[in-house]
């Protein structure tokens, strides 16, 4: 296998990880302020990839398509988020941790049926742009290809992870959201109302599924049964990186993104490649069981 | 001043069981063979939901993959006996056996981590499953899946096979409910109330939990088998989420820390399925819908809800 191969399928993996994380950031910011694990969040990333490909649609004549969807996807996505937020989530954070997963769980198949109903079970794509289509040479690599839009990838993954970061320590809101974490009756009792923290952060989070599912759109087919694909390997990567932390969730979503692409590069393992981040979330489990990044709970 | 209750509690589990059993058996000259074909799957449903229970109710663990040893029951079945020619009623033995050997490797990963990321953990490796069952398209047929199952003569037709189910859950049921008084059960419902004391005494927390879980996947494992007889095909869906649903909801349906809730639980969804799927096939829809008003309306249970008031 010559070694430029191998470094292109590493930059590949590198594209599809940040899409990884950006949606994987969502849930974990959503677990360490809420407390709850949204088993819908892969519903709500599917909902922004078909939103994303209706917008375009809608936008087509404009030529503004893929910025339209990219804008407005996530956005309403972040609006849905402040319903169910304030409609369901809300009422479950004092119950026990079954009924919390029952009830995202019970919202992951409603969503799974609506999509069907709304959109039908073909198969879409989310056009990308002109000056996003192609590729371009690195000659550093011997000349191999590598195409734009996952180097455009990269960029958006850089700047999500540094605007996240930013928000959360050098924002007056970010305070707030941290110092929620570490004790929301103080916050409370301050003056600061946590429900709109709540539903503020649920909101973000949801926010950066539907940015998740635009991107992919994109990048590969949007169909249905892609909510369950990617909520398992969110968890995946949750469970590699530890739940609630931010370089966690980096750090394991990048992992996977490599991994699966460089698998592909073998042909006796590519079929298979859906089931190589599960292999890296169990031998991390063996190793060091609350995730490279996670302190033991309790 | 004797209740009722207390002087059923008296008679042998047997005696209750096999009166029960009989009862059903009573119906077969009314019932037409869909009403036959229906409780036979209520039946299996029920099973289905009582091996979740062992992990849930008295384990206090929240599975979400508990289809993947319900598919692995019938799929072992399927592959068994159309591909490597094993007998039928061999590989009816075996394929519980395989689904607890898959309960003891996801079980072994699941059970190093408590709660929420246990629920992550059987969900994630549930889907995995699932996803290597429809990849392997040689050996499983993928999302076709195997049709054709051979059915052994004294099973043939819809009575046989209902006798049949009536047996299989009866004797399931018996030795679970024995599970439950052995000094085993025992101790896992001691760690489902506190897993931190439980060690303190000296309870191995990890492996009651896995010995939970194994022998939750092998009686899954004989629902999935008995449904597979029945359907005589299995599909990819028997491994599907939406599959591991169905036991939960059960379970809440019929309330979870009692022994026969889930039963009726099971039988009861089941029902509501056929009936369904008779209309629209927007079953997932509405599993969704009732989960979640279940939750937010009575989360103990619908039966545990009436009992209470």
């Amino acid at each position: 296998m010559p070694i430029e191969s191998v470094v292109v399928q590493i930059l590949v993996g590198v594209a599809s990880g940040m899409i990884l994380f950006i949606v994987s950031a969502g849930l974990s910011l959503i677990f360490g302020v809420l407390r709850v694990i949204n088993f819908a969040h892969g519903s709500l990333y599917m909902l922004g990839a078909f939103l994303a490909t209706s917008i375009s649609m809608w936008l087509v004549d404009s030529g503004l398509g893929f910025l339209g969807a990219l804008l407005l996807a996530p956005l309403l996505v972040a609006l849905l988020g402040v319903v169910l937020e304030a409609g369901l989530f809300r009422r479950i954070y004092a119950q026990e941790h079954l009924l919390q997963l029952l009830l995202t769980f019970g919202l992951t198949l409603v969503v799974a049926d609506l999509v069907r109903v709304l959109w039908g079970g073909e198969i879409r794509r989310l056009p990308l742009p002109e000056w996003l289509e192609g590729s371009i040479r690195l000659e550093f690599l011997g000349g191999r290809r590598f195409r734009t839009y996952d180097i455009v990838l990269i960029g958006v993954g850089v700047v999500m992870a540094l605007g996240l970061w930013g928000l959360l320590t050098r924002t007056a809101w970010g305070r707030t959201i941290r110092a929620t974490v570490d004790n929301p009756e103080m916050v409370s009792a301050l003056g600061v109302n946590i429900n709109t923290v709540y539903t503020g952060v649920f909101a973000l989070g949801c926010w950066l599924a539907g940015l998740g599912g635009v991107l992919i759109a994109a990048r590969s087919s949007v169909a249905l049964g892609m909510d369950a694909q990617m909520i398992i390997q969110t968890f995946a990567v949750v469970v590699i990186g530890g739940l609630g932390s931010f370089l966690g969730a980096l750090l394991g979503a990048l992992m996977i993104g490599i991994v699966v692409s460089v698998g592909t590069l073998y042909p006796q393992i590519a079929p298979f490649s859906q089931a190589l981040p599960f292999v890296v979330m169990a031998l991390v489990l063996i190793v060091r069981p609350y995730g490279l990044l996670g302190k033991a709970e309790r | 001043m004797q209740t009722l209750r207390e002087q059923i509690g008296r008679v042998p589990v047997w005696t209750q069981t096999l009166i029960v059993g009989g009862a059903l058996l009573a119906f077969i000259p009314v019932l037409s063979e869909f009403q036959l074909s229906l409780f036979t799957e209520m039946l299996i449903m029920g099973l289905f939901a009582l091996s979740l229970n062992i992990v849930l109710g008295y384990g206090g663990m929240v599975s979400f993959g508990h289809a993947a040893f319900y598919g692995v029951g019938g799929y072992t079945l399927a592959i068994a006996t159309t591909r490597l020619g094993v007998p039928v009623l061999l590989a009816m033995a075996i394929a519980p056996f395989v689904s607890a050997l898959m309960g003891f490797i996801i079980g072994w990963f699941a059970v190093r981590r408590a709660n929420l990321y246990f629920s992550i953990l059987t969900l994630a490796f549930g889907q995995l499953v699932y996803l290597l069952v429809f990849q392997a398209r040689d050996i499983t047929k993928g999302d076709d899946g195997i049709q054709g199952l051979p059915v052994p003569d004294f099973l043939e037709g819809i009575v046989p096979y209902f006798i049949f189910t009536v047996g299989v859950v009866m004797v399931c049921f018996v030795l679970m409910r024995h599970l439950v008084q052995t000094p085993f059960m025992l101790t896992l419902k001691a760690t489902r109330e506190n897993a931190e004391r439980a060690q303190f005494i000296g309870v191995d927390v990890r492996q009651q939990q896995l010995m939970a879980f194994v022998m939750g996947a092998f009686f899954a494992g004989v629902a999935g088998v008995l449904m597979a007889q029945h359907n005589r095909f299995v599909t990819v869906d028997m491994l599907f989420w939406t599959t591991s649903a169905e036991p939960l909801l059960a379970c809440l349906l019929g309330g979870m820390y009692t022994l026969t809730g889930p039963l009726f639980g099971g039988a009861l969804l089941m029902l509501l399925e056929v009936v369904t799927l008779r209309f629209t096939s927007y079953w997932s829809l509405l599993l969704g819908i009732i989960t979640i008003m279940l939750v937010l309306v009575a989360p103990k249970g619908v039966l545990g809800w009436l009992k209470r008031s």
